[in-house]
């Protein structure tokens, strides 16, 4: 039997459920010549700020068991200049366009939400309310913040809005519940784990400012369960995200509650994996008979009645 | 524009050179024409999550395309790599900027003072060696090798330069071969104004070859590097400063300007 793939994500129709993830994936355009990029489920970009931003001092990177530290702290060239460049190239790759956007001030992520929103060629703007690596302190943490920027958000653009969180909240059912009150269309779970490593050589932590986000195939149990306990409490879609290395670990997300993935340090390892990752979805669900993606979205829970 | 490609390759051999230094040489095909000097492929290793960036050696048409990889057994990456003698491996490449191999010199007018002929001076420190090693081969002006290691252990392919028609000139901190101290110091005495520095090797050595070259007004190129995830520009993690804007050493580099460079 031949599995259909296709998901519809907050009413964006996606023709796979694998998304790449912010700030794994550059602009989005730039790997034409390695992977056919029309092949994506849909393409989320590197997170945009209303300013363009230098990001922190090296080292920015540190590899740990099974996957990487990293400290790049939301380089990018800004708003504008993104309109300018790389959102026409991506446009025309025919996939759904998903821009992250951040800032360090809710009037911040309310006027870089409303500047794209004005453009076309995006189909969704994926608010990164959990970048570990910004000197203050981590939006989401603070459910008032959440709700400010959510509302604004809302309020200046008619585009489908996503909340990407951090997994490390105190109740991560609380938060998603604040975001959905608050009016959003979907969530990302799970962002990457505040983590440290130390150099045992020097005596000096690994990365630039110390402390940064891990990412890779170890923290994939972490997320799955993020996404299982959202999807308990929430109605709006579920991005999943968090060390998908292969179609299994897609199709774990997927049964927790996910409709959709997102894959990110996989791809820094070989862009080629988004492709392998779409293919073995399809391999293992034909293999036992699934008719279509969708008729497996959260059944874990269902199972448990 | 580009000519990478991400694929899996045989291993042709992967042997130990010298003490803990290894060479592993990889049949690529028609890849080999597309690699030029100071470029460098990401390689991956069974068992490490990230692939690791290698500087390219050399690239070859022998047993129809290769090329090679000089690499020190400094960690678990390299320690896993250096015991897989044959089989495959995944490697995506070549990647990068490498050195331009026109003079950059020549065309200023000669005035009297300095009416001598441009040189090409290479400088490598410790594994830099590998990107200098390819780059010697094809520099159609040969003149100086300026080449510092820690001990006459770590100092490899001297034949080889030697044999291509360059003047070696070398340095150990612990005085076993060669001038005892750092390349630099000697470099600081013999660097000419109208020679072209090409130079790779660990950042404390090249802050002060940027240094010599500025106080000298030389002009050249500098291979850099720091960690770095991905090698194509998506990670963001190799960011360097250069004419005050932030640029990627994998993608906009590994190879730059010197009087570019702020390290």
């Amino acid at each position: 039997m031949k599995t259909d793939l296709n998901v519809n994500f907050a009413g964006i129709k996606l023709k796979n459920p694998v998304l790449t993830a912010s700030g794994t994936f550059g602009y989005g355009y730039e790997l034409a010549d390695l992977i056919s990029l029309n092949e994506l489920g849909a393409i989320v970009t590197k997170t945009i700020t209303l300013e363009s931003c230098d990001g922190n001092l090296q080292p920015r990177i540190a590899e740990v068991e099974s996957g990487i530290l990293n400290t790049i702290g939301l380089q990018n060239i800004g708003v504008r200049a993104f309109i300018e460049g790389p959102l026409e190239k991506l446009s025309k790759i025919g996939v759904p366009v998903i821009v992250s956007v951040a800032g360090s001030s809710p009037s911040e992520y309310i006027e870089t939400a409303e500047i794209l929103s004005m453009k076309n060629g995006i189909s969704a703007i994926e608010l990164n309310l959990s970048c570990p690596n910004l000197k203050k302190r981590i939006i989401c943490h603070d459910l008032r913040l959440v709700s400010e920027i959510v509302r604004g958000v809302k309020n200046v653009s008619k585009l489908p809005i996503i909340a990407k969180f951090s997994p490390l909240v105190t109740d991560i059912v609380e938060i998603v519940v604040v975001a959905q009150d608050s009016g959003v269309d979907g969530v990302t779970l799970a962002n990457t784990y505040p983590a440290m490593a130390i150099d045992i050589e020097t005596f000096k932590p690994k990365l630039s400012t110390f402390k940064g986000g891990v990412s890779g195939a170890c923290i994939r149990p972490m997320s799955v369960r993020c996404v299982y306990d959202a999807y308990q409490s929430i109605k709006v879609p579920i991005i999943g995200c968090g060390g998908i290395m292969t179609g299994e670990d897609a199709i774990e997300f997927i049964l927790a509650g996910a409709t959709a993935v997102s894959v990110g340090s996989s791809s820094l390892v070989s862009p080629k994996n988004l492709i392998k990752i779409i293919c073995e979805i399809k391999d293992i669900l034909e293999r036992k008979n699934i008719k279509s993606v969708k008729d497996i979205i959260g059944i874990v829970n269902k199972s448990l009645g | 524009m580009y000519k990478r490609v991400d694929k899996n390759y045989r291993i042709v051999y992967n042997k130990k050179v010298q003490s803990h230094y290894f060479e592993l040489k990889i049949k690529v095909g028609d890849v080999y024409k597309s690699c030029s000097p100071g470029q460098f492929f990401m390689i991956g290793v069974p068992g490490v999550f990230l692939r690791r960036p290698f500087g390219i050696c050399d690239a070859d048409d022998g047993e129809g395309g290769c090329v090679s990889f000089l690499y020190k057994v400094v960690g678990k990456g390299t320690k896993i790599l250096s015991n897989i003698k044959s089989g495959m491996l995944q490697l995506l490449g070549p990647l990068g900027k490498g050195y331009d191999l026109e003079p950059l010199v020549n065309i200023i007018v000669c005035d009297n003072d300095a009416c001598d002929n441009s040189n090409n001076v290479i400088v490598a420190g410790g594994t830099g060696i590998a990107s200098i090693h390819f780059l010697a081969s094809r520099l159609k002006n040969k003149s100086t090798l300026y080449y510092g290691a820690k001990s006459e252990s770590d100092l490899l392919y001297l034949d080889n330069f030697r044999k291509l028609g360059w003047k070696v000139v070398l340095s150990t901190e612990d005085g076993s071969k060669g001038y005892k101290g750092y390349i630099t110091d000697i470099l600081s005495k013999q660097l000419k104004k109208r020679d072209t520095l090409f130079a790779c090797g660990p950042t404390p050595m090249l802050k002060e070859i940027l240094e010599i070259a500025r106080k000298k007004n030389v002009l050249g190129f500098a291979s850099l590097e720091e960690k770095m995830a991905c090698g194509l520009g998506n990670c963001q993690g190799c960011a360097v400063k250069i004419n005050r804007q932030n640029k990627m050493i994998c993608k906009d580099g590994p190879v730059f300007k010197v009087e570019d460079i702020e390290l």
